[in-house]
């Protein structure tokens, strides 16, 4: 008795170990607040919202074809090789059953960056198709596995009796073999497409710009902090599921086969097929249909369009609906990560961008490289709101202001948590106070963090002298055991959440981190710090040069920055949007707009060369594996 | 039944393609440098500090957590072995269902939950009970590990364990042996394709995963898929990646001539 009990214990604890993130996830979805730091109350609206989430439900839905037709595929390729193989010689079937195990049991990583490098060698562009030919890839031996068994059970002389009565041999197999097999057959499918809609590694290497798998997408919100939407759709993405399985476990269950019995059962089984099997499947080609619906909306819409690539979360998408309605254009938004992540994307030209958003020292290397065209002021006369400052400020990169926009600006400083911490925070040597072991969150990119190191030590933020660079390398390893964590723009999240009580961020995030969070408090430290500018900019290769000034001179008029400010919170350089707050607290804020003849000792990043490029790139890994 | 044998063309000719190919690219990077001259530079790179402890880190938190995931696993498995459960449910519960929520969704709700004002403290804190601070920390990674991982160890040794001859176990009952001699001389011994099995398909995700480490170690903990995703991704440096996935693809080689070694006719696959 005793035993029983202990087992069901230990059933439950595993369980509640597996279930655990997935009850945790769909609670999430129900989050009123944005952050998923903390319980704002429950809600529906992520559901509503998500439909009208362009972004998500494509990627959504580029995930669900690729699962569908590379499951398919792989079906198909897969049940023939399983049949050629079962009556193949046991010389043969071993070659083959090793290459289907190189798949299965070589690492994913391994295997993404292998098929990137061929797809690369062959000059096949990076994108839908190659995604789709990797996962029928790593799919086909799934289905092989669950087709053989099936196979190795079926009585061939069935088939052989088949023949001799004169069937063909394609009629002996469809009449006699393929429904015996059937559940293998699909449940090889199931198999294949659920593998494919759950890869994220294979995807993440050879996927191209412009296309998002559900995984991708997530991927790349895991910095900026995933949206609600997400939490929405993998709640309503697993009920169905959960719903189906239901739904199948119900209906009559299979008994044990006997050859005997076989024959008079199998018309109940085509009953069972059609719960279990047709019914899911149907609902399948709904989603999927609903999938070639929408790609063919929102892709090929035809007429005018424009390529936008932005930040993630760094514009209203009203904006957007309102830019579309107002001129007709069709506008295809794309998000990067880091200005790293940019530059290769663009300098590639796999992707025309008609408008990009770099900051200030990523534009630089952009001209220096002769990447960009200049934009024609004539069609943006708003950049009359555009303060003088700003402009002045902007030739530090472009000297001429020939070609870029201001866009968002800010400064780098500490946010601290005002009932954590107790002295006064003016300086960056707080990072390095052992008091805060665990409590400290760090930006894990290079010249950020570098740049509070060397701010700290009194060098310029620069600096490519490799004594003051090694010197800012040793700083941050010592600083290595008080840190927390490595984030980007995790640290939003993490501060709301009091997870910890100093982080390194932007002061964009500040003000929406107040709004939640009362207690945190923002500084400028005393040594100096990064101040910096994002801008719009058009590319060389960009095909709708005006549609791409239309959108700059549209992002330029007041009300429209407003709402993106609002929306984003971060600095706006229009000093007309500036004007209409209403909050005086936030138009006067020393956050969101200091005034900048206090400091003395605030500097623009510069790009550095190449060479410099390398050396903090080692250096900074020196310091992460340390 | 010989035009039966043209059915595995496709599948040959996909295979080579795009399995067998991929491989000789990789090799061919790792041993060429930018110029396209042959070097050993490449795969001498494991063999810079930073490398070799990321390394050994991934070694280390990869045997743990294939450990652990046996531990667990085992007697999760002979506890489902004995019940009558429908095979088909049982996979679908554990392996199937969680899947359809996203990988890195799942991965990252242990965030939430193993936050030092996380879900699992809260409770933690209303018993009274000390706090559990392992999040950014190797153990975080273990976790994340494990339960990414368990389904992979669970199903090779449950599908062994449902395959041994009751017979077998009577007869070693009558002829006198205790439970846990029957374990350990007819169950155990008997269930080892699943345990190989299992400990490869946990070890090598385990070994070359960069997205755990990622998420759950707040970027201080470098593993060797770190590395090779960086010099691919951040760094754009092919050859170096090459030649590391080189390194990595031994430790794979070696996992695989252990299962070949085991892989009897009705060996311990996972489905």
């Amino acid at each position: 008795m005793i035993r029983k009990y202990l087992q069901k214990i230990y059933l439950a604890l595993i369980f509640i170990l597996l279930y655990a993130p997935i009850v945790t996830l769909v609670v999430l979805s129900f989050n009123q607040s944005k952050t998923r730091a903390k319980w704002g109350g429950f809600t529906l609206k992520w559901y509503k919202e998500l439909f009208r989430n362009e972004q998500i439900m494509s990627a959504f839905y580029t995930t669900l074809i690729i699962a569908f037709i590379s499951a398919a595929i792989a079906t198909l390729i897969g049940t023939a090789a399983a049949i050629a193989i079962q009556g193949m010689k046991q010389k043969w079937k071993t070659m083959y059953m090793g290459l289907t195990n190189i798949p299965m049991m070589n690492a994913e990583i391994v295997m993404g960056v292998s098929l990137m490098l061929l797809f690369i060698a062959f000059r096949m562009t990076l994108g839908f198709g190659t995604i789709l030919i990797a996962h029928i890839t790593f799919n086909i031996p799934y289905v092989i596995l669950s087709v053989a068994p099936k196979l190795k059970q079926t009585n061939r002389y069935t088939y052989e009796a088949a023949l001799d009565l004169g069937a063909s041999p394609l009629k002996a197999f469809f009449k006699v073999v393929f429904p015996d097999i059937v559940p293998g057959v699909l449940s090889g499918f199931m198999m294949a497409f659920t593998m494919s809609l759950d890869d994220f590694v294979i995807t993440h290497f050879t996927k191209g710009p412009g296309v998002d798998t559900l995984s991708t997408k997530i991927y790349t919100e895991v910095r900026k902090g995933i949206k609600p939407e997400i939490y929405a759709l993998s709640t309503i993405m697993f009920v169905t599921v959960l719903v189906l399985l239901l739904l199948v476990n119900y209906s009559p269950k299979e008994e044990e086969e006997t050859p005997v019995r076989k024959k008079v059962r199998r018309p109940s089984r085509v009953k069972k097929l059609l719960i279990q099997r047709v019914i899911p499947v149907a609902i399948c080609i709904v989603f999927i249909g609903g999938g070639f619906h929408y790609a063919k909306e929102s892709g090929v819409m035809g007429g005018e369009e424009l390529i936008v690539y932005n930040w993630g979360e760094y514009i209203d998408p009203d904006v957007l609906t309102m830019f579309e309605e107002e001129t007709g254009i069709h506008v295809v938004y794309e998000e990067f990560e880091t200005n790293e992540i940019l530059y290769p994307k663009v300098s590639s030209g796999a992707i025309a961008y008609d408008v990009v958003c770099p900051s200030d020292y990523m534009i630089q290397r952009m001209i220096e490289n002769d990447l960009l065209s200049e934009i024609n002021f004539d069609n943006i006369p708003n950049l009359k709101n555009i303060g003088k400052q700003y402009l002045e400020q902007s030739r530090q990169f472009d000297p001429e202001n020939k070609y870029s926009v201001p866009y968002c600006w800010g400064t780098v400083g500490i946010l601290y948590n005002k009932t954590m911490v107790d002295e006064p925070v003016d300086s960056w040597s707080i990072l390095w106070n052992p008091k805060y072991k665990d409590s400290i969150l760090m930006q894990d990119s290079v010249r950020d963090a570098f740049g509070a190191a060397l701010k700290y030590l009194g060098y310029s933020l620069n600096s490519t002298d490799l004594d003051e660079l090694n010197e800012a390398k040793n700083l941050l390893i010592e600083q290595k055991p008080l840190v927390q964590a490595y984030v980007i723009d995790q640290v939003r999240d993490k501060m709301i959440g009091n997870e910890a009580a100093l982080g390194v961020i932007y002061s964009g995030e500040a003000i929406y981190t107040q709004k939640e969070n009362p207690n945190l408090e923002y500084v400028i430290p005393k040594e100096g710090s990064n101040i910096w500018i994002d801008s719009w900019v058009i590319p060389k290769n960009a095909e709708h040069k005006e549609n791409a000034e239309k959108f700059i001179n549209f992002l330029c008029r007041p009300d429209i920055a407003l709402k993106n400010f609002e929306y984003i919170t971060y600095s706006t350089p229009n000093e007309a949007a500036r004007e209409l707050i209403e909050d005086e607290s936030i138009r006067n804020s020393e956050i969101a707009f200091p005034d900048l003849s206090r400091y003395d000792n605030l500097e623009t990043f510069q790009y550095l060369g190449i060479e410099a490029d390398q050396v903090y790139g080692d250096l900074w890994n020196k310091v992460k594996s340390s | 039944m010989k035009n039966k044998r043209m059915l595995a063309g496709p599948y040959l000719f996909w295979s080579v393609s795009f399995v067998v190919i991929p491989l000789l690219v990789i090799v061919y990077y790792a041993f060429t440098s930018d110029e396209g001259t042959f070097t050993f530079l490449n795969l001498a790179q494991i063999t810079t500090p930073e490398n070799l402890k990321a390394l050994g880190m991934s070694l280390l938190l990869s045997f743990l957590s294939t450990l652990i995931c046996l531990v667990l696993a085992y007697p999760l498995a002979m506890i489902l072995s004995q019940k009558q459960v429908n095979q088909t449910s049982f996979i679908v519960l554990i392996f199937i269902l969680p899947m359809w929520m996203n990988f890195l969704l799942r991965t990252l709700a242990w965030q939430t939950l193993l936050e030092k004002n996380g879900v699992v403290n809260s409770i933690l804190g209303f018993f009274h009970l000390p706090a559990l601070e392992i999040i950014n920390t190797p153990y975080a990674i273990i976790l994340g590990m494990v339960y990414n991982f368990l389904p992979f160890m669970v199903l090779p040794i449950y599908n062994v364990l449902i395959k041994i001859d009751r017979s077998v176990i009577n007869a070693a009952r009558d002829l006198g042996a205790n439970p846990v001699q029957t374990f350990c001389k007819v169950i155990f011994p008997l269930s080892m394709p699943g345990v190989i099995s299992g400990i490869t398909m946990v070890f090598v995700p385990a070994l070359t995963t960069f997205v755990i480490s990622d998420l759950l170690g707040g970027g201080k903990i470098l593993l060797i898929g770190n590395v090779i995703e960086q010099s691919f991704k951040q760094n754009s440096n092919w050859h170096v990646g090459s030649g590391l996935s080189l390194v990595l693809m031994v430790f794979i080689i070696a996992s695989m001539a252990l299962v070949a070694k085991y892989d009897k006719e009705e060996g311990g696959s996972a489905f």
